[in-house]
């Protein structure tokens, strides 16, 4: 009888084992083909180096845009970033500032720092948002609007910024990121190159922690000293430089991140704008974009391209990084479920099957996968239930899978792009794609498993995002 | 199982190689920069002095002195800031120097974004080979957006080969690129007929016609506005509302009559044209139609009737007044939010 019960320990031990291990290889086999086709992608669209060409190129067939900057609580660096957003170099642009119903001095700043006065701008109630209590506009420059409603979270600012602003283009950015000045240029490219199909672009997002800024504007490329935003960067170019270019390429774009990327206006305003209370709108978004393309059977791109550059302030605390990560967790879960029917269906073609499947495999099962693997097979060799071929080949894909797929972002972006200044940071950040195997990968899934057990649990806390700001960083 | 161990090791080792080979390679590329800036004030300090001295020998010693890459770009960059004679004596140093030479080889051997600037580069150069080498990348390259800086590059020099059959090397997937507005809008007037012929085919795809339509509304005027008002009818919308969009800059004697009759258009893109049209156009007599549009369904088109009637003066805000005094309805509104406009009292 006891022999009995030990066959079927060890037989669902080896189940789970295979599983755990499956999972792993499924998530190994996305990151490798991520890298082959970005590698390619890249290798197909060098970048243009200098932006004055680009401005020649460009310049007079660009396509008017709006950029829309929610602020709330920002009144520390909202004036920096407003005068860093009007130096853009852009032929055709408003800035549209909206202010969610900030309890600090944000819209009275606004208004002393370009003498704002009450406006009234016709505009269409397209999407649904809490109440406006005013538009403002500066005397001092036609560029700018302000405008100020009750408080409804980014997403209803953002959706409030889409009804009031005219152009046929809109760009989301939070109000204390810098964006490159020539960011909306490069960025509005696919919009030129292909206006009819284009309908998103997503653009790059940096740390900017140790770098010096002055005035709104990255002035030196630094890498921080501190660990934990380094770690950060390899991440980051990982997310950006590998995943998102890859699936850009095959048209299977899932994310345009919400700090940074361009929208048309008719498409998103026909899919209801971004969701209010999501936790991840701008996941949100992009799915209802291609569900809404893909039912009207109109032929569409969303592109990623990774020139534009949009600096952005990384935690370096672990207690904010774990909050930003578990809200992360919940908006891809959260999306994942609303959207359920997309997952295998041939209705919605590769966006069904990899765009969903690559949100299984590395958001939904990988995770939880993951985190039991840490716990389970080295407890099963221990007790001599798996053998040790087991044990190390969930150890490769641990480690030096990661190991690879880190290294192989850092080379693709060296190879093509060189964005890191000195020889130095290279040296450094391959040491760091090396280190951050051996524990913050591990403590991330942590995270994110937390994120699964919050999204469970029905939490919908966005959690405090506490920033040093910008203008903290090196001067 | 044994294979996924050895080949991790395999690939997170090959990976490591590959990166220490970039970052040695990086170290020697920070040493070759700073040597090229120097190299770049020395040929910018020479240019400045040519424009000066006109000491065309010395100019070349300097520029057979530096890489020809820093030479092409500074040069390139210096010449855009010329114009006139100095221009053409120092395209005439770099001819002497064959940088037109190492531009066109650029163009056939760069990657997809050096090929694309070296065609703008030869036509500023305006070489003897500039319009072969142009015509062989419009002919033959394989990215589409090559192709169209080839078209304007050629376009600029005089050399752009009949309009369809440039087109017809663009390739269709390139005819859907705003960067051919721009080369419309480069068009020399003596072959202004054969955008419009092109902008005429009913065959050819709307963007481009729409397109060629907007640069003959904007370079050659009223001599088009018959062509324009017979393009109103045009079955595709996008052709439609291009030509509405150029008889509100040309105007017409039949304006009336056919702006009228595209307010009833089941394009709300063809009706906001119109309406435009007819403010720009000031055509009061149509204040019937315009206040019927601002009932209509689309935002963009009760904003651009409103917009309209206000352009009229007096009686058309009279008329919006009136409106907005009127019963709550979509008109009432736009009429309301229209005369709102402006700083807040």
């Amino acid at each position: 009888m006891m022999s009995d019960w030990s066959h079927e320990i060890v037989l669902a031990a080896s189940i789970l084992s295979w599983f755990i291990i499956g999972a792993g290889l499924a998530q190994t086999t996305i990151y490798l083909l991520q890298l082959i086709i970005a590698a390619y992608a890249l290798s197909r669209r060098p970048p243009v180096a200098r932006s004055a060409l680009l401005w020649h190129r460009y310049g007079d067939v660009a396509p008017p845009i709006a950029l829309l900057v929610p602020a709330y609580n920002e009144e520390v660096n909202v004036v920096e970033s407003v005068h860093s957003m009007l130096a853009l170099e852009y032929p055709n642009f408003e800035v549209i500032v909206i202010n969610d119903g900030s309890k600090d001095q944000t819209l009275q700043r606004l208004i002393e720092a370009f003498k704002l006065v009450k406006f009234r701008r016709p505009y269409e109630e397209a999407l649904a948002h809490e109440p406006i209590r005013g538009l403002y506009s500066s005397p001092m420059t036609e560029r700018l609007f302000v405008v100020d409603k009750e408080n409804g979270g980014k997403a209803d600012a953002q959706n409030a910024g889409i009804n009031v602003c005219r152009a046929p283009l809109f760009c989301v950015i939070d109000g204390d990121s810098i964006l490159e000045p020539d960011a909306l240029m490069r960025a509005a490219q696919p919009f030129i190159d292909d206006p009819e199909r284009t309908i998103a672009v997503g653009g790059t997002i940096r740390i900017a922690n140790g770098s010096r800024i002055e005035a709104g504007r990255v002035r030196e490329i630094h890498l921080s000293n501190r660990l934990l935003p380094l770690l950060q960067v390899v991440e980051y170019l990982r997310a950006f430089l590998m995943a998102r270019l890859a699936w850009s390429r095959i048209n299977t774009l899932m994310l345009v991140s919400g700090a940074f990327g361009m929208f048309r206006r008719t498409e998103v305003v026909a899919v209801g704008g971004f969701t209010k209370g999501s936790m991840g709108e701008d996941l949100d978004l992009v799915i209802k974009l291609h569900r809404h393309m893909r039912d009207a059977g109109r032929k569409y791109r969303i592109q990623f391209i990774p020139e534009p550059v949009c600096w952005t302030e990384a935690p370096e605390t672990l207690g904010v990084l774990a909050r930003q990560r578990t809200r992360w967790q919940r908006g891809a879960l959260e999306c994942f479920f609303r959207y359920r029917s997309m997952l295998f269906n041939p209705r919605y073609g590769r966006v069904g099957f990899l765009g969903f499947g690559h949100i299984l495999v590395v958001d939904v099962l990988g995770p939880v996968a993951e985190v039991l693997g840490y716990i389970l097979i080295p407890a099963f060799w221990l007790i001599g239930i798996l053998s040790t071929e087991y044990l190390l080949a969930f150890t490769s894909l641990i480690f030096t899978y990661g190991v690879c797929v880190s290294v192989c972002s850092l080379v693709l972006e060296e190879a093509e792009l060189q964005r890191f200044p000195r020889a130095r940071d290279l040296a450094v950040l391959t040491a760091v794609a090396v280190i951050e195997n051996f524990g913050y990968r591990q403590l991330n899934n942590f995270w994110r498993v937390k994120g699964w057990w919050q999204y469970l649990r029905g939490n919908q806390g966005w959690g405090e995002m506490t920033r040093t700001g910008l203008t903290g960083a090196k001067k | 199982m044994w294979y996924i161990w050895d080949l991790s090791i395999l690939l997170s080792a090959l990976s490591l190689v590959i990166m220490l080979f970039l970052i040695a390679r990086r170290v020697l590329q920070e040493r070759r920069g700073r040597a090229q800036i120097d190299q770049r004030r020395q040929l910018h300090t020479a240019l400045i002095a040519f424009t000066e001295n006109r000491d065309r020998e010395a100019l070349k010693v300097v520029l057979l002195a530096v890489p020809a890459g820093v030479a092409i770009n500074a040069g390139f960059e210096f010449i855009s800031l010329l114009r006139g004679e100095e221009y053409d004596d120092v395209l005439a140093a770099f001819d002497e120097c064959g940088l037109p030479a190492l531009v066109g080889k650029q163009l056939e051997n760069g990657n997809s974004a050096e090929r694309m600037h070296a065609a703008e580069m030869l036509a500023a150069l305006r070489s003897e080979n500039a319009v072969a080498s142009l015509l062989s990348a419009l002919d033959r390259d394989r990215s589409r957006e090559v192709r169209i800086a080839a078209a304007i590059a050629l376009c600029d020099l005089g050399s752009l080969p009949p309009l369809d059959i440039a087109l017809g090397k663009v390739g269709v997937a390139g005819q859907r690129s705003r960067r051919l507005i721009e080369l419309f809008r480069r068009f020399p007037p003596a072959r202004f007929e054969e955008l419009r012929d092109h902008a005429a085919r009913t065959d050819a795809i709307p963007f481009i016609r729409a397109a060629a339509i907007d640069a003959l509304a904007h370079a050659a005027g009223f001599h088009f506005a018959d062509f324009f008002a017979r393009a109103t009818g045009d079955q595709s919308p996008e052709v439609a509302a291009a030509a509405l969009r150029a008889l509100g800059l040309t105007g017409h004697a039949e304006a009336p009559a056919i702006l009228a009759s595209a307010m009833a258009n089941g394009d709300w893109d063809v009706r906001a044209a119109a309406a435009d049209a007819a403010g720009r156009l000031g055509l009061a007599g149509l204040a019937a139609p315009l206040s019927a549009l601002m009932d209509d369904e689309a935002w963009t088109v009760r904003y651009a009737a409103a917009n309209a009637l206000r352009s009229f003066g007096q009686p058309g805000e009279r008329l919006l007044r009136d409106i907005a005094a009127s019963e709550v309805s979509r008109s009432q509104r736009t009429a309301s939010l229209i005369l709102a406009e402006g700083p807040a009292a």
